[in-house]
């Protein structure tokens, strides 16, 4: 239906047509990136399983999933907030509702074609950037780089004479990403080796996570917190705090996840006193939201958008206390190359930044749909699917990862720790399975709210609204 | 835009600009985002910063941009051979001995801080006296342009001031570590946030909101 306004004229199009459209898309990726870590990690809990063809080999379908779900879901989420949210804010209309949706189109077709390319083994080798350097120029040409330049033109537009905290980050962010896309793919271009390859392959991970996921994600709970509990932010000065200590020291420590490489030892110091200070960007955005929650944790129990944002601002605790003192050279050396640090990836990815992007997903769909939700019991369903299987996964690899550091240490013959993850192998298969199976419920429960949820009266959030269904 | 230095700890805004800022606060239509969002920092967020920048240094200063040169295990090269040594059974107790002999026998606390954060095996110091002992022979670079890798020895990758002889110093400058450059960046963002705050409305100013 959506296809219709890609011609129509740009005043023609309503309001939210693309935030709707990369709303689904986002859900969608979601949906496929869980069911393939679902699948990668049955391969690891039974190895007997799907063998003999090429294509299904772990080493195919690792990056296939990591991809799947950080250009997939977490940037489409991105991108369905900020063409909801940044209009919003700035009291006006989208700057181009038109280019919105052409951006979501070209997502959709430049990632399930970079993402077959992968899947055939078409790839740069490099973690986090694996694409092949075509795709990475359709990523930050016919994607990032339009969604930037609509959402600073949206701002640049705007009728409010402030700006507000996510649009400070979400405008920021859209641009520093595309820098990082160019200069992290860098190695590809001009055939770089070695060290600088591997430097240069790093930063890019560090600051997809520092510039991008982390902070958006942060920038999404700016706005739904306020407008969900009706509290105002708590403090704005506590805002800018975060956004220029993320600038400053997020930026910085790339090298944090080379200490054991012959990298130049002040840049290793450098980033490894940089990387316990990404503590202060942290502290001020837990404290500044848990603040602003004053009086309304009620809500928490209540509302499932709420209780998604809230989870995931819990999850951040963790999640920067592990960032900021696993990098540090002694914690490192035990840790690093283990299961631990794939929980903890899980933990930026699916636990602090996912339970803010849904809860987003959740709201600005109703908003944008004017209807409101389908179902509480499945979205109620869906939290604690994701939360439970999350968690689960979470645990169990954690520890897979301290018996891995200890083998490593103490010189255990491999097939000894092999032995000793595969519970946790197996932990880890049914946590992931747990969070898929609840990300098709919401697929489900979101297009059946498209379709039949109740309309919600202008000027009314549906979250006001009793619970009729 | 004025700046007010009479009492930078309240405010460095005039008069006039806060009341610019309070006005635009007031007049702002965000969806009640941020009307009256002007709250102080509270004190545990700025206790728990200072304690992170304190954590920070702390918690990384033995790897404080410093590589171990082949000068600092002179006196081990010069132990290894000796009676006291040689009587020894095992590689553990000839290195105690020798690291031991080396800590008391070393002239500064610079040079102890740094024995003590680069041990050495016996096996390694094995194959690193050959080395050592060839470099005390030739005179182009003094021991300590020399950087100790594992069991090897190699020219130091610093390009250095040029000396009188024309040759360049490969020598690790005092300023060059990370902690150096450290204390400058988190000096320049301390410094930035401060004026920053202290340049919006005190946070006892409330904006009006209607």
């Amino acid at each position: 239906m959506l296809f219709k306004y890609l011609s129509a004229k740009n005043e023609d199009i309503p309001p939210g047509s693309a935030a709707i459209f990369f709303g689904f898309s986002a859900i969608f990726w979601f949906v496929v990136g869980t069911g393939l870590g679902s699948f990668n990690a049955a391969k690891l809990a039974f190895p007997d399983f799907v063998t003999g063809t090429e294509l299904f080999a772990f080493g195919h379908m690792r990056q296939v999933h990591v991809l799947a779900v950080i250009v997939g879901w977490i940037s489409m989420a991105f991108a369905m907030t900020m063409m909801y949210m940044t209009p919003a804010l700035g009291n006006t209309r989208m700057w181009s509702e038109k280019l919105g949706l052409w951006t979501a189109l070209l997502w959709n077709v430049g990632l399930s074609s970079a993402l077959i390319s992968l899947w055939i083994g078409i790839t740069s080798g490099r973690e986090y950037s694996d694409f092949a350097w075509p795709f990475d120029l359709v990523i930050l040409f016919g994607v990032i780089t339009p969604l930037c330049v609509n959402v600073i033109m949206t701002i640049a537009h705007r009728r409010t004479q402030g700006i507000y905290i996510t649009n400070w980050f979400f405008g920021a962010c859209t641009f520093m990403v595309g820098i990082v896309l160019l200069v992290g793919n860098s190695p590809e271009y001009f055939h770089l080796t070695g060290l600088s390859e591997a430097y240069l392959t790093w930063w890019n991970a560090h600051n997809l996570l520092g510039l991008w996921i982390t902070p958006v994600a942060a920038a999404i709970a700016y706005y739904t917190i306020p407008k969900l509990t009706g509290n105002p932010l708590y403090s704005h000065r506590i805002g800018h705090m975060h956004f220029w200590s993320i600038v400053v020291f997020y930026s910085t420590p790339a090298s944090h996840h080379l200490m054991s490489s012959p990298l130049p030892e002040w840049l290793k110091s450098f980033a490894s006193v940089e990387g316990v200070l990404i503590l202060i960007p942290a502290v001020a955005f837990v404290a500044n939201i848990l603040l602003t929650m004053k009086g309304k944790w009620s809500m928490f129990v209540e509302n499932m958008e709420v209780k998604f944002s809230i989870t995931g601002v819990f999850l951040a605790i963790p999640l920067n206390m592990q960032g900021g003192f696993q990098q540090t050279r002694s914690i490192n050396w035990f840790i690093h190359g283990t299961g631990w640090i794939v929980a903890h990836a899980h933990l930026a990815l699916l636990g602090m930044s996912t339970f803010l992007e849904i809860a987003a997903v959740y709201f600005g769909l109703q908003q944008m749909l004017k209807r409101k939700l389908y179902s509480l019991a499945l979205a109620n369903f869906h939290y604690w699917f994701v939360l439970i299987g999350f968690c689960t996964y979470w645990i169990s690899m954690t520890i897979a990862g301290l018996i891995q550091g200890a083998g490593k240490v103490y010189e255990v013959p491999y097939i000894d720790v092999v032995i000793a993850e595969h519970p946790y192998m197996i932990a880890r298969w049914i946590g992931g399975t747990m969070v898929f199976t609840g990300n098709l419920v919401w697929l489900y429960n979101m297009w059946m709210t498209a379709r039949v949820g109740t309309l919600v009266p202008d000027g009314r959030y549906a979250h006001e609204l009793a619970y009729e269904r | 835009m004025a700046w007010k230095m009479d009492n930078p700890l309240y405010s460095l805004s005039d008069e006039q600009e806060q009341q610019e800022i309070l006005k635009m606060w007031g007049e702002e239509r965000m969806g009640g985002l941020i009307h009256p969002a002007n709250n102080r920092l509270p004190f545990a967020l700025t206790f728990l910063i200072a304690l992170i920048i304190l954590t920070a240094f702390m918690l990384t200063m033995p790897i404080w941009g410093q590589r171990p040169t082949a000068a600092i295990y002179q006196t081990h090269v010069e132990l290894m051979n000796s009676p006291e040594v040689q009587k020894l059974a095992t590689a553990e107790e000839k290195m105690k001995y020798i690291n031991t002999e080396a800590y008391n026998r070393a002239p500064d606390n610079a040079l102890k801080g740094q024995l003590e954060r680069h041990p050495i095996d016996w096996y390694d110091l094995q194959n690193l006296a050959p080395h050592i002992i060839e470099l005390q022979k030739q005179t182009k670079y003094p021991l300590d342009n020399f950087t100790v890798l594992g069991d090897t020895v190699v020219l130091a990758n610093f390009e250095g001031n040029f000396r009188a002889d024309g040759v360049r110093e490969r020598k690790q400058p005092w300023w060059d570590k990370g902690y150096t450059i450290d204390v400058f960046y988190v000096s320049y963002y301390c410094l930035w946030m401060i004026i920053m705050i202290k340049r919006l409305p005190h946070f006892s100013k409330k904006p009006v909101t209607t």
